[in-house]
């Protein structure tokens, strides 16, 4: 089951029922979320909800140890022993977390890899190379549960207590498939206390799901098999114009794909009273790539930045005060966790790279804006913003190109073709009102954000509900034309 | 050092290194979020901790390095103040 699937509207209502017409409590509403996760998991692959179930208990038992009296702080919080007992049970859970993560994501990887080294140099074989299922959402729950075990032991939130609302907290359904990636400060709390059901809230959570599910079913679901997926599939055949075409189609699908699963993740969580985080916000506008970055899947990249990149670059090691390095580790990493293949680990290199590089040019420029004042205002000019405006972009489009590429080869024909080197054809069929709409959808979308865009949102949203209800109205009746039900799976899903 | 003294070595930092010469009228309150005012981003941040680190001879704990309660020129302060007992 999918959020944007023909089961989810049967699925959907009936828990929001058991949810909001049962008792009062939190209990209650903890243990019909977590069924109806349990139920969502079980669609995909029942025999792997042992894994989480495992993963759970082993997070949680770590929580619970570093939260104990006996550890916690106090007189004797300090003490080398304590200090050591904390360390080791946050390295063993971790450790875990991460073994399951590695056996089940990157143990074939490694292994095919080494084989293939082996190989190039004359030698057999010498690991067997493992193909196991991926179990549903793990890239998720991992970072989820690493991130609340570190909170806890920097004593930074409280050990949870309740296990069903830890539980619930880690494998919420909307969540699972692709995030957001949900953090123990801002979630534990909801979970611990009744959510009430409130008209705006409602109203909220729905209008984010029906944009999501816009932007999933009509404009990715709808680019993809046209505009994609067939030149991605041979790219050496298609003309440069067309791979560009094919590029920003890619560009838009991703986005809408992903930015629209979280909308309806976020809705769906707001209908259930509970605050998801936001994951996106106007990528398409960032100046720069440090900029981009907290603006695309912001959960996941907050989470690399909190622990990650801050306890490198400020704990006691080589790394200190070294952002380019620091920088360096968390994209290969997060490549590495967006997919076990080298191409990801290409696109990762790419981007940390990229990022070192451009520190070095701001501190470069900084040192400049103190000497002339006038490094400042150009800074600030038009021009100035235009082009980083442009460099960042078409930079984060080109990155793609290995991101979507099925391996090192087609990305490399993708990208030569980008340069005229490629083919004759073209796309298949000639698009007309809907690729305009997707174009069109895009751009208001950004646009909405700048300038009166703001002031003419808050404009719609003042309208008297009756006719806010007409529009809506209008847009379900379109997407019922004109979308296909039973909608594709997401791309971040497969992570 | 006297917390104005601190404030001043703050001040003088974010000039150098974001606001060039603004950073005081930028900040309006020594209240007022870093995040939420656009004094500071994440990455200013970090950078921001290795600095008081190694001018104030202090590790911040991770305790309280996060965004809500390492925020705001007060804020910052209180911490430094606490952890040097007012001198530097």
């Amino acid at each position: 089951m999918s959020l944007a699937g023909l089961e989810f509207a049967f699925f959907f209502p009936v828990v929001f029922l058991l949810y909001w017409l049962g008792p009062h409590r939190a209990s209650w509403q903890n243990a019909v979320l977590m069924l109806a996760s349990a139920v969502f998991y079980a669609t995909w692959d029942m025999s792997l909800l042992a894994v989480l179930a495992g993963a759970m208990v082993v997070s949680f038992g770590a929580g619970l140890a570093l939260g104990a009296p006996s550890l916690e702080e106090g007189p004797a919080a300090d003490d080398t022993t304590v200090r050591r007992r904390r360390r080791a049970i946050l390295a063993v859970a971790i450790g875990a977390e991460l073994g399951l993560l590695g056996v089940f994501k990157y143990a074939g990887f490694f292994a095919g890899s080494l084989n293939a080294l082996l190989s190039a140099a004359g030698l057999p074989d010498m690991l067997p190379v493992l193909r196991l299922a991926l179990p549903l959402g793990i890239s998720y729950t991992t970072l989820i549960q690493v991130g609340y075990l570190l909170e806890v032991y920097w004593r930074r939130t409280p050990a949870c207590r309740d296990p069903l609302a830890y539980a619930t907290f880690v494998a919420f359904f909307p969540q699972l498939l692709a995030g957001p990636i949900v953090r123990a400060p801002g979630m534990l709390r909801q979970y611990g206390a009744a959510r009430l059901l409130s008209p705006d809230v409602l109203a909220s959570g729905a209008g984010a799901f029906l944009l999501g599910f816009a932007m999933k079913a009509f404009v990715a679901d709808w680019l993809s098999p046209r505009v994609v997926d067939p030149v991605f599939a041979n790219p050496a055949a298609y003309t440069a114009g067309t791979l560009w075409l094919s590029l920003l189609g890619y560009a838009t699908q991703l986005f809408c794909d992903f930015a629209g699963y979280s909308l309806m993740a976020i809705g769906t969580g707001r209908m259930f009273g509970l605050e998801l985080p936001e994951n996106f916000r106007y990528p398409f506008l960032s100046k720069s790539l440090a900029e981009f970055w907290r603006r695309w899947h912001i959960s996941l990249n907050t989470w690399l930045f909190d622990y990650l990149f801050a306890p490198l670059t400020t704990g006691r090691s080589w790394f200190r005060g070294r952002a380019g390095a620091g920088f360096l580790v968390v994209f290969l990493v997060s490549g590495l966790w967006h997919g076990a293949t080298w191409t990801f680990v290409l696109w990762g290199l790419a981007h940390g790279v990229a990022l070192a590089i451009h520190h070095t040019y701001d501190l470069w420029y900084k040192g400049r804006c103190r000497k002339d004042r006038r490094y400042v205002a150009w800074r600030k000019a038009g021009p100035y913003v235009l082009a980083s405006w442009a460099v960042t972009q078409l930079f984060f489009l080109l990155t793609l190109i290995p991101f979507r590429a099925p391996d090192l080869s087609a990305a490399s024909a993708f990208a030569t073709g980008l340069l005229g080197f490629g083919g004759q054809s073209g796309l298949a069929e000639r698009f007309g009102l809907q690729a305009a709409a997707c174009v069109l959808f895009m751009l208001f979308f950004h646009l909405l954000e700048v300038g009166r865009g703001p002031a003419l949102k808050q404009g719609f949203l003042a309208l008297p509900a009756p006719l806010r209800g007409i529009v809506y109205g209008l847009i379900l009746a379109f997407l019922m034309v004109y979308v296909p039900v039973g909608a594709s799976t997401f791309i971040y899903a497969q992570f | 050092m006297d917390r104005s003294g601190m404030r001043q070595l703050l001040i003088d930092w974010l000039d150098d290194n974001y606001h060039f010469g603004e950073a005081d009228s930028k900040i309006g309150s020594d209240d007022a979020s870093f995040l939420d005012n656009g004094i500071l981003d994440s990455l200013g941040f970090v950078a921001l901790v290795v600095y008081l680190e190694d001018s104030f001879h202090i590790t911040i704990d991770r305790k309280n390095l996060n965004r809500e309660n390492f925020n705001s020129v007060n804020k910052i302060l209180d911490y430094v103040v606490l952890r040097t007992g007012g001198a530097a």
